[in-house]
């Protein structure tokens, strides 16, 4: 009789033998002199960009203070931090959207700080008034527009795209898109809830159903014809453009023509100091570093967004031209995307 | 060494398992502003949409589950052995990454896949290898002597099949479907995609979106019942259709030939679903052979290997648990025990989010290590993975085996060891196989809870696809479907030696 016991036990032993080997390949088993215990900082970062992780390197290198990383969605990094509480790792908290970085506000992650750096390198209305998280990158919300369809001339803001011309022509991604709620956000404190309304109406009654669930092949459809407009991150079509995505994607890059509406919604990526820092001074730092001039070119090339200021010099961002941003506080924004995807859900918008 | 260990020993499993759901209803509870559950006309489509994924998806893998796993069992045709192992494969392949990449291709050429009929489809693929897994080994298992009868009696392979090797098989069938739904009800990537309202969707969002976690628990409940009623109604099923049978009886394996269009037929039949889930994901790669992406060989290296651990060590902890309830249930004639174990198998049935939201609020105060809490939590999910295969094989087995053993003055741990665990011995491996390619591919944990550095496959196919980065997601994921093609070549042929009578333990 074969006894199952050994077979587990070998089992068991293969499986401590691995994870055991995978927990000091996963540590990189730094070569540290032992009696210098270096200054570690821990990132949560809604943000997964390898160049990320360069940028770090780079941190390290010029400061010896070592990063340890960890992404996850933003939303599962906000509910981790809260329930460590006090025993969190977690130094510098970098999440992606107004929405999120309001969430995270108002559940207390943050510590306010301040730093002449930040000031300076970060405009006020991309950062929170009482110091608790800075902007970092810049994401436009762009209108692709294919000009076989349409005339890109004629959509000169978003209130056009609700224009009974584009009945059919429309394409736009779900509710569930967080660039999605923020613009919402955005039309509602510069127009009004009721004219915001009105223009959700209309463009949900332009749509070419179903929405979409993601940006790239919304991107792909107005360039294939399928639809005439759509409204996507300006990175996705700069991604299509760079090559990233193959031949063919760029290709149908190619026919479309990036709108940027005057004003344009922007949205961030930006990074506090948590309330529970174990370094708060190194923590914040690494927050400088990725907001100044040097560190926010990477963090911005990474994904193709903009820096904090100008257009950077990424030769396809160039190609859309400039943009005039709408000036909207993004804590403002975060403050009322809940609001937004009410109104969002109740007027048909799926 | 009386039956009180056993009973402490399925007390500590079970209350492992309930801690976190149980710390969950109290927090929503507790939590600040209490809100009424308005379902909404949304709340309403998601919850429409949820049961009809259910049963279509039930309705198809039990029927493709059953066909394979009777054709790979009792059938001989060329190539059997490949198709058998095979099977594995859909399983194996995340269903979020299908559908990405499904999404990506069709995308660009002008076609939406888009709604319920896909959905539909594409989990069937990813999930009918449950009821196949399951039915095999009862099929490889069962009713030999019946089966010979059958064919003295002129009977042919259909006719036996229907009339005895089917209702000896139902309880594992019963057992694979209710699996392959909850599997449904956790689904988050794939519907999203394809754009499908369902409730681990609302749950998500009410939880995340609007910081409502009772509403979000509410619709966790809903969630839980719908579970419960599968789980009972499986249960009922097993009831109806009580057979013992000890398996073979020493006979060589006794197996039909398939000749003609009869061959061709089973070879389609059982070839067309692993094709499908390697053709996805090999159509993307020769069609985007220009811009393929891919992390570092070390990289690379060190993400299986961290996916690999994490699985093995998932598979084990998970198996050694459910045999303790498995056999507790059998010993122990408590009604209230027996109720427990039942209910500690429902694990499965929370959304992979809510419990790591669960796991995380009993170890951020305690400051458990994250890996601790990655175990707990797999354990916790797949304990009904590896459980449902073991409750039915165990019904197999008459209790005048037990009251034999014990009459001849065996404890309950000599009878385990010398009688029931031989007999388990393809369930067990079943159960471990399913548990280590779920953990393979599990997202919403691993993502949660994972400590520093810690990336696995899934993780980063997760982040490529989320960030609409299917080049860089695609080998990743094609090891996760290779980490689960090894561990099937691994375990699959004990399960051909114990259907042919040549390991007997």
């Amino acid at each position: 009789m074969k006894r199952i016991s050994s077979a587990t036990v070998r089992l068991a032993a293969a499986g401590l033998t691995v994870v055991s080997i995978a927990t000091a390949v996963g540590a990189g088993l730094a070569q540290q002199a032992p009696n210098r215990k270096p200054v570690e900082i821990g990132v949560y970062s809604g943000r997964h960009y390898n160049t990320d992780k360069e940028l770090y390197r780079q941190f390290t290198a010029r400061t010896g203070i070592k990063v340890n990383v960890l992404e996850a969605k933003d939303d599962a990094i906000i509910e981790r931090l809260k329930s460590e509480g006090r025993n969190s790792p977690a130094d510098v908290l970098v999440l992606v959207d107004a929405a999120r970085l309001d969430t995270a506000t108002d559940q207390g992650l943050f510590q306010p700080s301040r730093s002449a750096a930040l000031q300076r390198d970060v405009p006020a209305n991309l950062r929170d008034s009482q110091g608790r998280w800075y902007g970092l990158t810049r994401r436009v919300r762009a209108v692709v527009v294919n000009p076989k369809l349409v005339n890109p001339a004629t959509i000169r803001t978003y209130a056009d795209l609700a224009k009974p011309a584009l009945k059919g022509k429309l394409c736009l991604r779900d509710r569930k898109s967080p660039y999605n709620q923020s613009l919402v956000a955005s039309q509602m404190i510069l127009r009004g809830d009721a004219t915001a309304r009105n223009w959700v109406r209309g463009m949900v009654a332009n749509v070419k159903q179903p929405f979409f669930t993601s940006d790239t092949p919304l991107a792909r459809a107005v360039a294939r014809g399928e639809c005439a407009v759509g409204v996507v991150n300006s990175y996705y079509v700069a991604r299509m453009l760079s090559g990233e995505g193959g031949a063919e994607d760029k290709r149908l890059a190619e026919q479309l023509r990036v709108v940027y509406v005057n004003p344009s919604h922007v949205n961030i990526s930006g990074a506090g100091v948590t309330r529970h820092a174990k370094n708060p001074q190194a923590a914040l730092r690494l927050i400088e570093f990725l907001a100044s001039p040097t560190g926010g070119r990477g963090y911005a090339e990474a994904n193709n967004e903009y820096p904090l200021k100008g257009v950077g010099d990424n030769p396809i961002l160039k190609r859309f031209g400039t943009f005039r941003a709408d000036g909207v506080s993004v804590e403002q924004i975060g403050a009322r995307s809940r609001a937004a995807t009410r109104m969002m859900e109740t007027n048909g918008w799926k | 060494m009386r039956r009180a260990s056993l009973t402490a020993a399925v007390v500590l499993v079970s209350a492992l398992a309930l801690l976190p759901v149980l710390v969950l209803v109290g927090y929503a509870l507790l939590a600040p502003g209490s809100s009424t559950l308005q379902l909404g006309a949304e709340g309403v489509e998601q919850v429409v949409n949820t049961v009809g994924l259910v049963i279509g998806v039930g309705m198809i893998g039990a029927l493709v589950g059953t066909a394979n796993g009777w054709l790979t069992a009792c059938c001989l045709f060329p190539g059997r052995r490949w198709l058998r192992l095979a099977q594995v494969l859909p399983l194996a392949a995340p269903a979020f990454v299908l559908a990405a990449v499904l999404v990506d291709l069709g995308s660009r050429w002008g076609f939406r896949f888009h709604g319920i009929g896909w959905a539909v489809l594409l989990l069937s693929l990813t999930t009918y290898t449950y009821v196949f897994l399951l039915s095999t080994e009862s099929f490889s298992m069962s009713g030999h002597r019946q089966l010979e009868a059958c064919r003295s009696l002129g009977v042919g392979p259909w006719g036996s099949f229907r009339r005895v090797a089917l209702p000896l098989a139902l309880p594992s069938i019963g057992a694979g479907v209710a699996l392959s739904g909850m599997e449904v009800v956790n689904e988050l990537g794939a519907v999203e995609l394809l754009g499908v309202p369902t409730l681990s969707r609302g749950i998500l969002q009410r939880w995340q979106g609007e910081g409502d976690l009772q509403g979000a628990v509410g619709l966790a409940l809903i969630a839980l019942v719908m579970v419960s009623l599968l789980v009972g109604a499986e249960r009922w099923l097993r009831q109806r259709s009580r057979r013992w049978n000890m398996g073979h009886d020493g006979t060589s394996s006794l197996q039909w030939h398939l000749s003609g269009w009869r061959s061709c037929a089973a070879q389609l039949l059982t070839l067309v679903p692993p094709l499908i889930s390697l053709a996805i994901p090999l159509t993307w790669l020769v069609m985007s052979r220009d811009h393929l992406q891919s992390d570092s060989p070390e990289e690379l290296v060190a993400l299986t290997l961290r996916s690999l651990g994490l699985a093995l060590a998932a598979a084990l902890v998970t198996v050694v648990a459910a045999v303790v309830l498995a056999i507790a249930r059998r010993w122990i004639p408590q009604p209230f025990l027996r109720q427990l174990t039942f209910t500690a198998g429902m694990g499965y049935a929370i959304p992979g989010t809510v419990l790591a939201l669960a796991l995380m609020l009993i170890g951020g105060p305690l400051g458990l290590s994250p890996l601790l809490l990655l175990l707990w939590g797999y354990s916790d999910r797949f304990l009904a993975v590896s459980k449902g295969g073991l409750d039915a094989a165990l019904e197999r087995i008459p209790p005048s085996v037990d009251e034999a053993a014990t009459g001849l003055g065996c404890s309950w741990t000599q009878v385990l060891r010398r009688v029931h665990l031989p007999l388990l011995k393809g369930p067990l491996l079943v159960g471990a196989l399913l548990v280590f390619v779920d953990t393979v591919k599990e997202l919403p944990l691993t993502f949660s809870l994972r400590p520093f550095d810690f990336d696995t496959l899934a993780v980063r196919v997760y982040q490529y696809a989320g960030d609409e980065r299917v080049s860089s997601a695609l080998v990743p994921a094609l090891l996760i479907v290779a980490l689960g093609l090894v561990a099937a070549v691994a375990l699959m042929p004990s399960l051909e030696r114990l259907g042919s009578g040549q390991d007997r333990g």
